[in-house]
């Protein structure tokens, strides 16, 4: 990660968790500095949902060692990790009012019930529920018992948050919100907060840093900016960001094999369009290409051209020509991933070699 | 009546349920209420309130409510057994658990008499070692209306407990509740419904009980003489106003279990899926 | 897991109660009926249950119990038919009525059918001047046996027939289907292993039916004898190898009942998961 530097809060070291035949953790190593909101992200069956609950003391590793603040946790019991989760339906007790759930782990601990009532008074004013707390779960919204169960989960104090799929029961529109909210109340609490999401963008919106995790293995580890600028595996390189792989790129001019590879991502953001006549910067590196289908993103133009039978796709602005399907249009690819067996770099066209890189 | 719908049928469906369930339920029913409308009053209540048919009344909810609470507890730690737990003979104990339904009550009586006797296989034992005689007691009904009642408990917690998401564990876990806890204040929560559910159809079944009870009853008048045995003798001497009398309490008393039973359901059910 | 770890000993100690209890209550009457069934050896058995009496019994029974079943079938498809398929006014109070005959004891089953039928109701002198008679008779036997197995059919098929929905009837009838057509190639499918395992229980209560049986029954030796009558009428007068040579085969059939109920309810499981 990133911040190598700094202090390890929560760390996995060499884990490895089988279900019965199936590796779900593969010699997995995280580090993790106090105070940061991680993504664990992956497709499903990926591993991520199995590190977040290793963490929080719900499986235990087969091999390896699970650390918080300098302690190896792997026999303590996850109500004494200083940890809160919250669950991916939230499993709000459903015949406790509000405040009975956010009170649970507290009156657990015998705190007495005067301090308990101004905790939970607390957190629902953090919350923006007060009035909520006679209300049983099934007369909140969807958006208000995530709210609940994450005050729930910060009741008893605890150091590190974790979330598994926070966003994944809520609707899609009040899901945006809810993320807003979260990021804001997680750097608020300056809490150490773990997430797990299978959606990109969610991660790349919400969190500090990311976990890439595929196959039960950890690809990569980073800002959401270094994983999208600096993919480590091919993996990576396809699961963040918009992707399109090209077969041959090697017949792009001014591109040229590497190790024998012609395999490659392209994402749209390396690829311009112009129109004939416009303006050129690159002239003579630029192909001739047609336009195969424009699709209206609201926002802007997604313009999809052939290129040497790869199907390339570029933004572009609406405030500039217009272009119509059918048309040849003049393609200028900056640069793409190479993809080389498991490896992956970055190749920018000869072009440009003379100028810095910028994204 | 009836919502234009392209499925043909309904007449035939509509036809045939109506006539069967008036030929079976709808008239005698009638005739039951036509008959009580001809007792007279004073009639019914010194019928009803005579010792012997007090004691009736007394002898078969007494038993009828321990056997059931027994079974409240034997049902579920049946069901949890049968649900979270993995071990050899797990599904025959799960169809064993209905040999009360599928087994004649009459079989079951005399089975359970023979071998509670002072004499029988299970009635020495107790009778020689503690002085207990369990055939011809109270506890003899008891254990008879234990039997019957098994399945009732069992087969409602069953699916209830099978659904509750392992997520309310691992939260009360996290939370820092210990195994007491996690399933006084989770668990037991989630299966009251069905467990008081349970009870009542056991306790509704247990109080009309009949063939099981008989045999192991021996009938003493004031002792172990049950409610529905005293209608059967006023209907073997012909007596159809003191026999109806008796059993309009016991479906008086029936019918304010399973209604307390219903309204308790269905505020459950409003908490739990927020419909007001 | 953890919740799971550290409680092997409190597994075992239910498990083992869970065993005990079963096998007290449930097990060893079975084992206790066979056993006592074959005290007097194999040939007296075998002499006791080929005894005029009782082989007209075991036939009387299984009359009574076809007749209940195919009875309870009709109206049993009849009512859950109508009553998912179509919407009406009253739908609630019909399944009320239908499930009415289950709460009610054996013995108040009984008497209203006595009131109904009997000497002193309207419809006996009609019923009387045609030579039909009800009560005391093997057509009260069947209505009574008809009476207690109720609702055991059509309450299996309806949350199939809900489940399912309305949506392949209307196809099949917007595409031209007769009402035969749409019942046996589209909903038949559906239902077949629910309504086998309704006929299993009802097959079982049929047979085992006493407290209602007893009341309508003349108790006439070789008439209006069912099995569980016969039983009790041996028991009484102490022939207690017959009774229980006679019950041995009430358990036999309770035994294949029970086996056909597990492999039925894994088979109708699937399908109410397919629809649902």
């Amino acid at each position: 990660m990133g911040e190598n530097n700094e202090q390890a809060y929560v760390e996995l070291k060499n884990i490895n968790k089988h279900f019965k035949d199936f590796h779900a953790s593969k010699d997995v190593n995280i580090s993790i500095p106090k105070g940061r909101l991680v993504a664990l992200l992956g497709p499903s069956g990926s591993g991520k949902t199995t590190i977040l609950r290793m963490i929080a003391g719900l499986e235990q590793p087969d091999s390896g060692e699970i650390i918080i603040d300098g302690r190896v946790v792997n026999n303590v019991p996850g109500s004494e990790r200083g940890i809160g989760f919250v669950f991916q339906n939230y499993a709000l007790f459903r015949y406790m009012t509000v405040y009975d759930n956010i009170a649970f782990g507290l009156r657990v601990k015998k705190v007495p019930e005067n301090e308990i009532k101004d905790r939970v008074m607390e957190l629902l004013s953090l919350i923006s529920c007060e009035g909520l707390e006679k209300r049983y779960p099934s007369e909140l919204s969807g958006g208000q018992r995530q709210r609940v169960a994450f005050a729930r989960a910060l009741a008893p104090n605890p150091q590190i948050l974790l979330l598994d799929e926070p966003f994944a029961a809520i609707d899609a529109k009040v899901r945006l919100e809810l993320r807003t909210w979260l990021r804001e109340m997680i750097t608020k609490l300056h809490i150490t907060s773990i997430f797990v999401t299978h959606d990109q963008d969610e991660a790349i919106e919400v969190a500090d840093d990311i976990i890439v995790t595929n196959l039960g293995r950890v690809e990569q580890a980073g800002t959401p900016r270094e994983l999208y600028s600096d993919p480590a595996t091919p993996f990576v390189a396809r699961f963040i960001g918009n992707s399109i792989p090209v077969k041959n790129f090697d017949r792009f001019n001014f591109f040229e094999k590497k190790n024998n590879s012609v395999t490659a991502i392209v994402r749209p953001e390396f690829v311009s369009v112009f129109k004939k006549g416009e303006n050129l910067r690159y002239p003579k590196s630029s192909e001739e290409a047609v336009v195969e289908d424009i699709i209206f993103r609201g926002s802007n133009l997604e313009i999809r051209v052939r290129l040497h039978d790869n199907l390339l796709s570029s933004v572009r602005s609406i405030n500039e020509p217009a272009i119509s399907v059918g048309e040849k249009v003049d393609v200028f690819i900056y640069r793409l991933f190479v993809i080389d067996g498991d490896d992956i770099s970055l190749v920018s066209n000869r072009t440009l070699n003379a100028e810095s890189v910028v994204i | 009546m009836k919502r234009k719908s392209i499925i043909p049928g309904f007449g035939l469906s509509f036809g045939i349920t109506i006539a069967i369930l008036s030929l079976v339920v709808l008239i005698p029913l009638c005739s039951l209420v036509v008959f009580t409308a001809s007792l007279s009053p004073e009639e019914f209540i010194y019928t009803v309130t005579r010792p012997r048919v007090l004691s009736g009344y007394f002898v078969s909810i007494s038993t009828a409510l321990i056997a059931s609470l027994v079974n409240v507890v034997m049902g579920l730690i049946l069901a949890w057994v049968l649900v979270r737990y993995d071990f050899p003979g797990k599904r025959f104990l799960d169809g064993i658990i209905e040999l009360p339904f599928a087994l004649p009550t009459a079989v079951a009586g005399i089975s359970l008499t023979h071998m509670t006797t002072t004499n029988g296989w299970v009635g020495s034992v107790f009778y020689d070692l503690f002085g207990i005689k369990i055939a011809y007691t109270r506890l003899g009904i008891t254990i008879a209306l234990i039997f019957i009642g098994i399945p009732f408990v069992v087969r409602s917690v069953q699916p209830v407990l099978e659904k509750i998401d392992i997520q309310y564990e691992e939260a009360a876990m996290i939370l820092g509740a210990d195994r007491v806890m996690t399933f006084s204040k989770v668990i037991l929560p989630e299966i009251m419904p069905a467990l008081i559910s349970g009870f009542t159809l056991a306790f509704a079944r247990c109080i009309g009980e009949y063939g099981s009870v008989v045999f192991i009853a021996g009938n003493t008048p004031y002792e172990t003489e049950i409610a529905p045995l005293l209608i059967m003798s006023e209907l073997q001497e012909f007596d159809y106003p003191a026999a109806t009398s008796i059993a309009l309490v016991m479906l008086a008393i029936a019918f304010v279990i399973l209604s307390v039973n219903a309204v308790i359901q269905s505020r459950v059910a409003k908490r739990v899926s927020g419909l007001a | 897991m953890k919740i799971r770890k550290n409680n092997g000993l409190l597994k075992w100690v239910l498990i083992i109660i869970s065993f005990i209890f079963l096998a007290v209550f449930l097990i060893l009457p079975l084992i206790y009926i066979v056993v006592s069934a074959l005290r007097e050896g194999f040939s007296a058995y075998i002499a006791s249950i080929t005894d005029e009496y009782a082989v007209k019994a075991t036939l009387l029974t299984l009359q009574v119990t076809v007749i209940a079943v195919i009875v309870n079938t009709i109206f049993g498809i009849a009512a859950a038919w109508c009553l998912t398929k179509f919407a009406f006014k009253g739908k609630k109070v019909i399944s009320t009525f239908i499930d009415l005959p289950v709460t009610v004891s054996p013995i108040i089953a009984g008497l209203i059918y006595v009131l109904t039928f009997g000497r002193q109701g309207p419809i006996y002198s009609i019923l009387d001047g045609w030579g039909i008679q009800i009560i005391f008779a093997v057509p009260g036997i069947v209505l009574a046996t008809i009476f207690v197995t109720f609702p055991f059919i059509s309450r299996e098929l309806i949350p199939v027939l809900t489940a399912q929905g309305t949506d392949e009837e209307e196809a099949a009838a917007l595409m031209g289907a007769t009402t035969l057509r749409i019942f046996t190639k589209v909903t038949l499918p559906h239902i077949k292993w629910a309504l086998l395992y309704g006929a299993v229980l009802c097959t079982a209560r049929a047979m085992g039916e006493f407290g209602a049986v007893s009341v309508l029954s003349g108790h006439l030796r070789g008439k209006t004898n069912t099995l569980p009558l016969y039983i009790e009428l041996l028991y009484q007068g102490y022939d207690f190898t017959g009774a229980f040579a006679a019950s041995s085969l009430l358990v036999i059939m309770a035994v294949i009942i029970l086996i056909l109920r597990l492999i039925l309810e894994k088979r109708g499981k699937k399908e109410l998961d397919i629809c649902k």
